[in-house]
């Protein structure tokens, strides 16, 4: 009880002596705990806004869409015949002809469907008003998440095919697959001012909203004698969807999001082993004398690894509990399945064995990156402890005859760089992570956009439709950004501390505070360079593994190649600070420590 | 009293250092002034603790005083940046540090051609210059070994050659033989005798009775003042020989 006091005691003296160093471990391992604990939160989402839209708008259990083509038509009522029929069928509305039009609203030009639909409320799929009224001859009510995308209200004008509507309504359904033609930019006008929207090039469509005597049946119902006549009938120019699927459609984002968090949140947890690797080496070299000192009063090696461990696995502890407090705060942003849907998002609640799975992986990393460094320092003789002689660095003799060539600055920078290989490589390891995910994010962002430009008639800078895998690219490139920027900061920071003797000397010997600055800078900033050119490929790797297609909808190479600048530039800020603070420390009191 | 000098390259006024403040104020130099002329060897002696190594930073730009003033070959080191005084070491300064501080992944040579590359030379000079300086100090042949493979008193010459290879106006030295046991502290000795006797201005901060005796003066420190000096000029060679034990 007395030692596991004393040692509860050390640690927690240590964390609050170097307050700043564990709050940015903290940082750290909060953000790898955060994207874990977001992706097992994901992974509980409930399709709660989907049953209460369904219920408030009596959505179809079955719809049913057919396309005429300029070759090939079929009536109606000829091609629904085999569903209206079938046994298992106990109502339907419709059918309600479509058509597929040009909309111009407030600059932009879209392409969009438009649904005829009666004056009356449908028995079946009638979609809820939630701003306006509904159809009206000459009015327009437009599908709430595709206003929304619009920026349109009541009151607006939008133009189809060049005749001008006004919007009276805004409304919600579940009649609606979000995958089939975009059919999710809707707008609902009168029958017969939809069948005046059709066109020789684009003839109507219609679609058919059934009630099934069981509703749970209704994949069945797709194989069943009468969905395979009408599909027959139809020529495959049919679409029949279950509300199952509807509802599956609607939350796709969300299981894709919740892949991708789970992925990531390993990939950032390797990127913070690395990190938070160096940030230890970093607290060890400050360290020693503290342990030599511990020894010196009688601890034995396995207490002083015990003290380093309780530290970390305290940090690993707090950053857990942030983790898991992010990620309940941001689940309702990614567990919402848009405008499309009535409710408020649910917000998802994390089960005991998620919590259990992410304080484990916080200890797990926190344990893999502190081991190695902590049992160095226990074994660590106590003389050479107390003298906080340093290890000794290595040497890189090419590295050195052609830095000779070089400005002081380039000299000092590389050869700091090169004396501390482990901690360059684990360094560039962080950054290459990051830059990867960078150019991977720049890529798929391009391609959203690309694919946004093919069905937008208007330059995609007017026209913002709302991706949820944009908000997942986002919090992951801001996670991975905020991990690597700690990272090179500490790795500054290590390299100040582990170079203040060096920094010393040059400057005893004539270099300006200014010259040590930047080389310490050019230390950094040549493992970012490093990660920038193995980033890059690294991250068109990782775009096409995941099944990405490059080709006409890569990024430009400049955009991608701009990354390396970028990359340097960020990278030097970043350094500055602890560059300059390390270029002014006390010469006479560092040489005189020895 | 100071003895006044003519054209001293190293001067030296009311130089106070004082850490702490209160009752926890420590003064470790209190008002020493003293002047060096060109090619004069001044040993500063006394106990452990008495502010010797503090004037020696002082002196060298490496600390700021509290008060009093320093200047250095025709420069006031007061009010002058961090960058001025880096340039102003670069050509004007060569420090000898009790523990050799040479850089642990360099080479004897490579340690030696660290000043010269700051100061703007080409590689090649660089290493032209360090050759001759650890010629000089009779360590040609250990040129490429790491620190750790040289002993001591190698170590200290190396560093003394490092002091020397931009060929600055003064040498300050902080203890350069405390690390050393006798035979190897000869070693050092001696090339300090060579460089007295080659017209080297040297201050030299010292508890060693023969690098103190080598000296043109000797000023003696307690409790951060110049309590006494005496002046040993025109005694260096064999006389000095004599004295400090040493075939000079």
């Amino acid at each position: 009880m007395g030692r596991a006091l004393l040692i509860g005691r050390l640690a927690i003296g240590e964390l609050r002596r170097r307050g700043l160093e564990s709050a940015l471990v903290v940082l750290m391992l909060a953000t790898a705990t955060t994207m874990l604990a977001l992706g097992l939160v994901l992974g509980g989402a409930s399709k709660g806004s989907f049953a209460l839209t369904r219920a408030l708008t009596r959505g179809p259990d079955m719809v049913a869409e057919y396309v005429q083509t300029p070759d090939w038509s079929l009536k109606p009522a000829t091609a629904f015949a085999p569903l209206v029929r079938a046994p298992a069928v106990i109502g339907a509305s419709g059918p309600y002809p479509v058509a597929f039009v040009r909309l111009r609203a407030r600059g932009m030009d879209v392409l969009a469907q438009t649904e005829g639909r009666d004056r009356a409320p449908a028995a079946i799929d009638q979609p809820l008003v939630t701003a306006g009224n509904w159809v009206r001859p000459g009015d327009a009510v437009i599908e709430r998440s595709f206003a929304d995308q619009l920026g349109l209200r009541v009151g607006d004008t939008i133009a189809l095919n060049g005749r001008p509507f006004p919007v009276t309504g805004i409304a919600v359904t579940t009649g609606l697959d979000v995958n089939l033609w975009s059919s999710q930019d809707t707008v609902w006008l009168v029958r017969a001012d939809t069948e005046g929207l059709a066109t020789r090039q684009h003839p109507l469509g219609y679609v058919l909203d059934v009630r099934l005597a069981d509703p749970s049946r209704a994949a069945a119902f797709l194989n069943s004698p009468a969905g395979n006549a009408f599909c027959h009938t139809c020529s495959g120019m049919v679409m029949l969807e279950p509300w199952q699927w509807i509802g599956d459609a609607a939350y796709r984002p969300i299981a894709r999001n919740q892949g991708v968090l789970v992925v990531m949140s390993w990939f950032i947890a390797i990127l913070a082993t690395a990190s938070i690797a160096v940030v230890v080496e970093g607290r060890m070299i400050g360290q020693t004398r503290r342990v030599g000192l511990l020894k010196a009063v009688g601890a034995t090696p396995r207490m002083v690894a015990a003290v380093l461990l309780a530290e970390n696995l305290l940090l690993a502890l707090a950053a857990a509990a942030l983790g898991l407090a992010a990620a309940h705060a941001l689940a309702p942003l990614l567990t919402n399945p848009g405008d499309g849907l009535l409710g408020p998002p649910t917000a998802p609640s994390l089960s005991a064995a998620s919590t259990v799975i992410v304080l484990a992986a916080a200890a797990a990393i926190a344990l893999a990156a502190t081991l190695v460094p902590t049992v160095r320092t226990a074994r660590a003789t106590t003389m050479r402890a107390i003298t906080d002689a340093a290890n000794v660095p290595s040497r890189a003799p090419a590295l050195i005859t052609f830095s000779a060539w070089l400005p002081f600055p380039l000299l000092f920078g590389l050869r700091l760089a090169g004396r501390r290989p482990r901690r360059t490589a684990l360094t560039i390891a962080s950054m290459t992570f990051a830059v990867a995910w960078v150019v991977t994010a720049i890529t798929l962002q391009h391609q959203i956009n690309f694919i946004n430009r093919a069905s937008a008639l208007t330059p995609p800078d007017e026209y913002h439709p709302t991706n949820p895998l944009t908000q997942v690219i986002t919090v992951v490139s801001v996670a991975l950004v905020i991990a690597a920027a700690i990272t090179t900061i500490f790795s500054t920071w290590t390299t100040v501390m582990d170079a203040q003797r060096p920094s010393a000397l040059a400057r005893a010997f004539g270099a300006t505070p200014r010259q040590i600055a930047a080389g310490l800078t050019v230390s950094q900033v040549v493992s970012g360079l490093a990660a920038a050119c193995l980033g890059i490929p690294a991250g068109l790797l990782l775009y096409a593994t995941v099944g990405g297609r490059l080709g006409p909808a890569a990024p430009r190479a400049v955009s991608v190649l701009a990354v390396i600048p970028g990359t340097m530039i960020a990278v030097a800020l970043l350094t500055a600070i602890p560059s300059l603070l390390g270029a002014r420390r006390s010469i006479a009191g560092i040489l005189r420590t020895d | 009293m100071i003895r006044e000098l003519r054209g001293p390259v190293l001067w030296a006024g009311e130089l106070c250092k004082e850490y702490g403040g209160g009752a926890g104020l420590v003064r470790a130099v209190d008002r020493a002034s003293f002047a060096v002329s060109v090619g004069e060897s001044v040993a500063i002696v006394g106990p452990s603790g008495y502010g010797k190594s503090t004037l020696l930073y002082l002196l060298g730009g490496l600390e700021r005083p509290t008060a009093g003033t320093v200047r250095l070959a025709g420069r006031q080191l007061d009010g002058m940046t961090e960058g001025e005084l880096a340039r102003l070491r670069r050509r004007a300064l060569g420090f000898v540090f009790q523990a050799s501080h040479l850089v642990e992944e360099l080479s004897a040579q490579e340690n030696v051609e660290l000043p010269v590359l700051l100061a703007g030379a080409s590689s090649r000079r660089a290493r032209q210059r360090a050759r001759e300086l650890l010629t000089q100090v009779g360590l040609a042949d250990r040129a490429g070994h790491l620190p750790s493979a040289l002993s001591g008193g190698e170590s200290q010459r190396a560093a003394i050659a490092r002091a020397l290879v931009n060929e600055p106006a003064v040498v300050l030295a902080d203890e350069p033989t405390g690390n050393l046991d006798t035979a190897t502290g000869a070693e050092v000795l001696r090339l300090f005798g060579q460089l007295h006797a080659a017209g080297q201005t040297l201050v030299v901060v010292t508890h060693d009775e023969r690098i103190a005796a080598m000296s043109d003066r000797v000023i003696f420190m307690r409790d951060g003042r110049f309590v006494d000096q005496s002046t040993l000029a025109g005694r260096a060679g064999p006389e000095l020989g004599a004295i400090s034990g040493l075939d000079l």
